[in-house]
């Protein structure tokens, strides 16, 4: 018990926790209201998985620039497949998922072949799906697709928003992939340690494919619910998801050289994000400061992160 | 049987197989011995497919076998701990042993078969290890352990060892042998590389002698053999004697560098060693003997625990490599030039008058003309070869590289030099002109240290021999400059661990 106190994911969850409460008091209670309560958790969906997405590629050590640009034109082309194509809901959402999957598989594969950065590779293919994103349907916006899946976005259980139930199953499911599947430990005894991992017949390129495409369907599973809970899409979305989708996994306590990972900590730190969002809303900040705040906490974090490190060296060699 | 026969492999400007030999019978060990730089590691990796041969073919009981890559090595049965650890740190000690076919339903890992498993390979070596544990919080002896455990975990039919048991403990070592003797009698073959030539010749029944890359012994019975015998198929190493002009080293002089009774947190004890101006005192040692690491701990990139460092008589507190450099003129020659030495993409000049650019500079500015007259200066006097002055350090040849890794400390006016394994991967030619340079530093007054794991090198090139051994100096002998005489008290410090006999 003892122990779970001094992880990071315990802390995250106290200031997570003590943010809620003083933000619930600072609102007198406002943020409790039903209304705001619902808003606060649907729009806590895409960040969560975003900020996985983005994890993801940080476990093999990589980085994905594309994955808030993929999001948005996986979101352009559900709606235009639904309202141009005519396509039911479902099969535009599967074909999202498809899309998301189909990008990052190809951005794992010219990686792999081309031993380009992939840094360098995501920020060209983000900046190509920009321009196509544009290409579906210029700055002109989508709406009134689909009924159903636009209740399906509004819908609650249980006072939670269903979308943001979706995506603390999709945590889920990205947690258990990474402890208990056998391709999930594959990709990170890359990240961890790639030379160990060949000599134990691990393929590290394809780790690296498969850690590329996981993060691109996981933009493509950011899109449907973008589609699904805010009823119109246009061709700026996805835009603002970049730094949030690093701000998660950095916050929660992912390691930039891959290897390692925590889904709890992402969760958590994009709530904690999603709080200083609020609070801008709550008490009429200027947008203006939201990134200079938000940029703040992930670089409190990362810096939290090293000296937490250092102290444990130091108390692990004494 | 495992027969590899003829392998040849080139590195960039060394060839560290040269014909090897080796054929190891089921049932059997094997030892594998040979000198630093003699091949050895390079024959197991190529036996275990992380190196791809130039030449030469191994098969296994009469079939060819081409390994690609270490899974082919693994499909074929063949095992191997190597020297250096290789588990990942972040994962449980269960999961390390099985991370080669982790145990699973459908893609999902079987945990309790994963323990299991690991509770069999431990208790074959009857070590008590926690298998849920993280790798990263156990001792390196334990590691190590793990290690040998999760080649134990696949069936193979061949097991290499190399040097297994460099940081266990007597007892640990004994339950290793124990082992080994046990696969032995269930038919399997275990190749065996260790220093240790006492525990080689308690366990082994066949050997092969590496030396230079060829098999100078082979598949011979261990029995034929005395420890004296194997000690000098070691040694005669092909050599190349270079006249090098002798010098007089002022025996009372006051010590440049002096080192007494220091301790590092990277675990050197009681070390004591002093060069004098115009003295190259050899380091020598296995590697992973703690050479390099003792370098950088004198020059504050490591933790010095305990002990006094003198520079010419008063005590020094190095913190960091400027320090070093400004305060007490001593400067470090590493053996990773690429990435430790030179800044590769830049022009040779720069690199050569990196060092001084706080003395060049005017008004922060360092002018272009004052750095290239000092840089082409050293140019001359280390003939180094460059095209143009222009020319980027990265397009030099090794030897080139490492005079310009020397020039910058030269630059500095360093009047002690630590040089770290200097002629690492140059050839034979510019090796000789190398010695030749070293030497004359030394005749014109510097102190140097010289690091190095090439036994006929240090011989040449010493005035005195320390020999380092686990973190620790075995011994300093005056070196008389009789090769065979020298390196068989040396190599029998290191293999045979008995003590010099007074010359």
């Amino acid at each position: 018990m003892t122990r779970f106190l001094r992880t990071p994911d315990f802390t995250l969850a106290a200031i997570a926790l003590l943010g809620f409460v003083v933000l619930a008091f600072a609102t007198s209670g406002n943020l409790l209201s039903a209304g705001t309560l619902g808003a606060f958790f649907r729009f806590l969906a895409v960040p969560v998985v975003i900020g996985l997405s983005q994890m993801v590629v940080l476990a093999v050590g990589q980085m994905n620039l594309s994955v808030g640009a993929l999001t948005g034109f996986c979101a352009m082309a559900a709606a235009w497949l639904m309202l141009e194509a005519g396509l039911p809901a479902p099969v535009a959402v599967l074909a999202a998922l498809a899309l998301g999957l189909g990008v990052g598989l190809i951005n794992g594969l010219l990686v792999v072949f081309t031993r380009i950065n992939g840094f360098i590779v995501t920020l060209a293919t983000m900046t190509i799906i920009q321009g196509l994103r544009y290409g579906v349907n210029g700055p002109d916006t989508f709406q009134g697709y689909s009924a159903g899946l636009r209740a399906f976005g509004r819908a609650s259980v249980l006072g939670l928003p269903v979308v943001f139930l979706c995506a603390l199953v999709v945590a889920g499911l990205v947690g258990w992939f990474f402890a208990r599947t056998v391709a999930g430990r594959r990709l990170l005894a890359s990240g961890g340690s790639p030379f160990a991992a060949r000599l134990s017949g691990i393929s590290n390129d394809r780790s690296l494919v498969v850690a590329h495409g996981l993060s691109g369907l996981l933009a493509g599973v950011a899109a449907v619910i973008t589609v699904a809970a805010s009823g119109s899409v246009n061709a700026s979305i996805g835009d603002d998801l970049l730094l949030p989708s690093f701000a998660a996994p950095i916050i929660g306590g992912v390691a930039l050289a891959g290897g390692m990972v925590s889904v709890t900590g992402t969760v958590l730190a994009a709530f904690l994000v999603r709080l200083v969002d609020v609070m801008q809303a709550q008490f009429g900040i200027n947008p203006r400061w939201i990134d200079l705040i938000i940029g703040a906490v992930v670089l409190g974090a990362v810096l939290l992160g090293t000296v937490r490190q250092r102290l444990h060296d130091r108390g692990s060699t004494a | 049987m495992l027969v590899a026969e003829n392998l040849i492999k080139t590195f960039p400007g060394v060839r560290a197989l040269d014909g090897a030999t080796l054929r190891v019978s089921p049932g059997s060990v094997h030892a594998l011995l040979g000198e630093n730089g003699a091949g050895k590691s390079t024959l197991v990796k190529v036996l275990t497919g992380v190196y791809q041969p130039d030449g030469g073919r191994i098969t296994l009981d009469g079939d060819d076998l081409r390994l690609t890559g270490p899974m082919d090595a693994q499909a074929a049965g063949i095992g191997v701990v190597h020297q250096e650890r290789n588990l990942i740190p972040a994962f449980s000690v269960a999961e390390n042993i099985s991370l080669h076919h982790l145990p699973h339903r459908r893609g999902v890992v079987d945990r309790a078969r994963m323990r299991a498993e690991a509770r069999r390979c431990l208790g074959l070596l009857e070590v008590e290890l926690d298998p849920d544990a993280p790798v990263a919080t156990l001792s390196p002896a334990q590691g190590q352990l793990v290690e040998i455990a999760k080649a134990l975990s696949l069936e193979n039919r061949v097991l290499l060892l190399d040097e297994p048991t460099a940081s266990l403990t007597g007892d640990e070592a004994d339950h290793l042998y124990a082992v080994v003797r046990r696969l032995r009698d269930s038919g399997r073959a275990v190749v065996l590389v260790s220093h240790k030539l006492e525990e080689v010749f308690a366990v082994a029944d066949t050997l092969t002698v590496l030396r230079d890359g060829r098999s100078v012994a082979s598949g011979e019975a261990l029995a034929g053999f005395s420890q004296s015998r194997v000690v000098d198929l070691m040694v005669g190493r092909a050599y190349e004697q270079v006249e090098l002009a002798r010098r007089e080293v002022n025996a009372e002089a006051v010590p440049a560098l002096r080192l007494a009774d220091v301790a590092t947190a990277h675990g050197h004890r009681d070390v004591s060693l002093e060069v004098r101006p115009g003295e190259i005192l050899g380091l020598y040692g296995l590697v992973g003997a703690g050479r390099s690491e003792l370098a950088k701990a004198i020059l504050g990139l490591g933790r010095i625990t305990a002990g006094t460092v003198e520079v010419h008589g008063k005590p020094a507190r190095i913190a960091t490599v400027g320090e070093a450099l400004r305060r007490y003129r001593l400067g470090y020659v590493t053996e990773d030039r690429k990435d430790e030495g030179l800044f590769l993409d830049q022009q040779v000049t720069r690199n050569i008058a990196v060092t001084v650019w706080r003395r060049l500079a005017r008004l922060g500015l360092v002018p272009d003309r004052a750095e290239r007259r000092l840089a082409l200066d050293f140019v001359g006097k280390l003939d180094i070869r460059i095209s143009t002055p222009r020319q980027v350090a990265g397009q030099l040849s090794g030897g080139n590289q490492q005079k310009v890794s020397l020039a910058k400390w030269l630059a500095a006016d360093c009047d002690i030099l630590i040089v770290d394994e200097p002629t690492v991967g140059i050839d034979v030619r510019t090796k000789a002109a190398f010695h030749e340079l070293i030497a004359g530093l030394a005749a014109d007054g510097l102190a140097l240290l010289l690091i190095s794991s090439d036994l006929p090198e240090t011989v040449a090139l010493a005035d005195r021999i320390a020999v380092m051994s686990d973190l620790r100096i075995a011994g300093v002998l005056d070196n008389d400059h009789d090769y065979p005489r020298m390196s068989r008290q040396i190599i029998r410090m290191i293999h045979a661990e008995t003590h010099a006999e007074a010359a």
